[in-house]
């Protein structure tokens, strides 16, 4: 099975290896930006995923949640390249440093994040490798992925809703006049204060994001619920601002409007 | 010599009442451009404005106060920017018994801001319907701060609509006094 993202996309993908129950390997490759991925089924559930620099090593996810540092990461490697991760794993059980369920939870953790990453390819090659499966040294963790999928569809369609109220990222943010009195105490994400700091005439949402390092749906997702809260709401930078009318000018306007004032309270 | 023309423009999502609000004030038969509702999603009245409403309402000889009723539908939002060009003020109608279209109207609303900095006003259309929400509750839902005017409004009653147009225009006085205090 061949193809490529463009025309088969990564969440019908998903859909075919579940529903066809396959066990093999899929790989990916995005050559134009260096990306690749690896993601192992059996009997149609997810037990392996590498994708970048995230290998899916029992090392590298222990230390992306913060079971162990990078010191002991550096110095546990060479452990598991020479004897693989379920020895390692079983060691680290038996001096009491992790338990089974952490493994397990980190493991569960790092596919998630993958799979949710790779769900946003939209090109790339794939192949599906038959039978293929990760050497016996690695860790497999098999996870159902009907729920999965149902929650990327989820978030690809409030994604979509997203790039519908927030076109574009060439916009400004402005505090609307109910933030103000907004009490001292309000709860918001890290993410959303730090927008919130940024909030200034002249930057937009796309200088705002690049500031924060966030991607272009992750401010769209924080500015989205900024504006559900009533706090901010966007401004167009190409606004043109309202001119003040000379004296005469304003008195004609004034003139205008009291004469159009009178005939509709005429009518 | 021709006369002084100045624009309001009434806007609005799909089926708010804006055709009928510049039915209801016009005083000549108003210039529309509804067609039939193609797409079954969308068919809940048999037709809908494709470019604009165009009423009128002469002041005198010399002023004439034209009234544009924009297009609902995402699809025409093409025509927005050019209706409100040069708009001495606009009015957001909101269907009071739809809650289902008060986000497409805080859209709406923001787009128009982003379009011209001039006043405007949010009218709560279709408010003898059983169903309609209060002012207080439609206040929050679309976000609207407290020194927007929203009012009641029924588009095809005339008082009503004469309504929601002169506190348009007091907007628009009030507005210039606080720019001449500036």
């Amino acid at each position: 099975m061949k193809g490529d993202l463009k025309h088969f996309g990564p969440t019908r993908l998903l859909n075919l290896v579940s529903l066809a129950k396959k066990t093999g390997t899929l790989s990916i490759s995005r050559r134009g930006r260096g990306e690749k991925a690896d993601l192992s089924f059996q009997d149609g559930k997810l037990v392996f995923i590498s994708m970048n620099d995230a290998d899916g090593s029992l090392v590298s996810v222990l230390q992306k949640v913060g079971k162990i540092n990078k010191k002991q990461g550096d110095s546990l490697a060479a452990h598991a390249k020479k004897h693989g991760d379920k020895q390692l794993g079983l060691l680290l059980i038996q001096k009491g440093y992790v338990s089974r369920s952490d493994i397990v939870k980190a493991i569960k953790r790092h596919a998630l994040s993958s799979i949710n990453e790779f769900a946003k390819w939209q090109d790339g090659s794939f192949s599906f490798d038959q039978g293929v499966l990760p050497g016996e040294d690695r860790i497999l963790v098999p996870l159902d992925l009907e729920n999965i999928i149902i929650q990327i569809v989820r978030m690809q369609k409030r994604d979509e809703q997203l790039l519908e109220t927030i076109p574009s990222l060439d916009v400004g943010l402005r505090y609307t006049d109910r933030s103000k009195s907004q009490k001292p105490d309000l709860k918001l994400s890290k993410e959303e204060w730090s927008v919130l700091r940024l909030v200034k005439r002249d930057n937009t949402l796309r200088m705002i994001a690049k500031s924060l390092e966030m991607d272009e749906m992750q401010i769209r997702r924080v500015v989205d619920s900024l504006r559900e809260a009533g706090l901010v709401e966007l401004i167009s930078m190409n606004t043109p601002a309202s001119r003040k009318l000379t004296a005469e000018e304003a008195s004609s306007k004034r003139t205008l409007v009291k004469r159009l004032i009178e005939t509709i309270q005429g009518l | 010599m021709q006369p002084q023309t100045v624009k309001m423009v009434i806007t609005g999502p799909y089926s708010a009442g804006k055709t009928s609000f510049v039915q209801t004030i016009s005083e000549i038969d108003v210039v529309s451009t509804e067609r039939k509702i193609t797409t079954e999603a969308e068919r809940i009245k048999d037709q809908t404005t494709v470019a604009m409403d165009f009423g009128r309402i002469t002041v005198d000889r010399d002023l004439v106060l034209y009234l544009f009723g924009t297009p609902g539908q995402r699809r025409f939002d093409f025509m927005w920017q050019i209706l409100a060009q040069g708009m001495l003020g606009f009015v957001v109608l909101v269907d009071s018994a739809r809650p289902e279209t008060f986000r497409e109207a805080t859209k709406i609303l923001e787009q128009f801001r982003a379009y011209a900095d001039t006043p405007y006003v949010v009218a709560a259309n279709k408010q003898d319907l059983p169903d309609a929400w209060q002012l207080d509750d439609l206040r929050i839902a679309l976000r609207l701060d407290e020194n927007v005017k929203l009012l009641p409004c029924v588009s095809t009653q005339k008082e009503s609509v004469k309504n929601v147009l002169l506190e348009l225009l007091y907007a628009i006085l009030e507005e210039m006094d606080m720019q001449q205090q500036e």
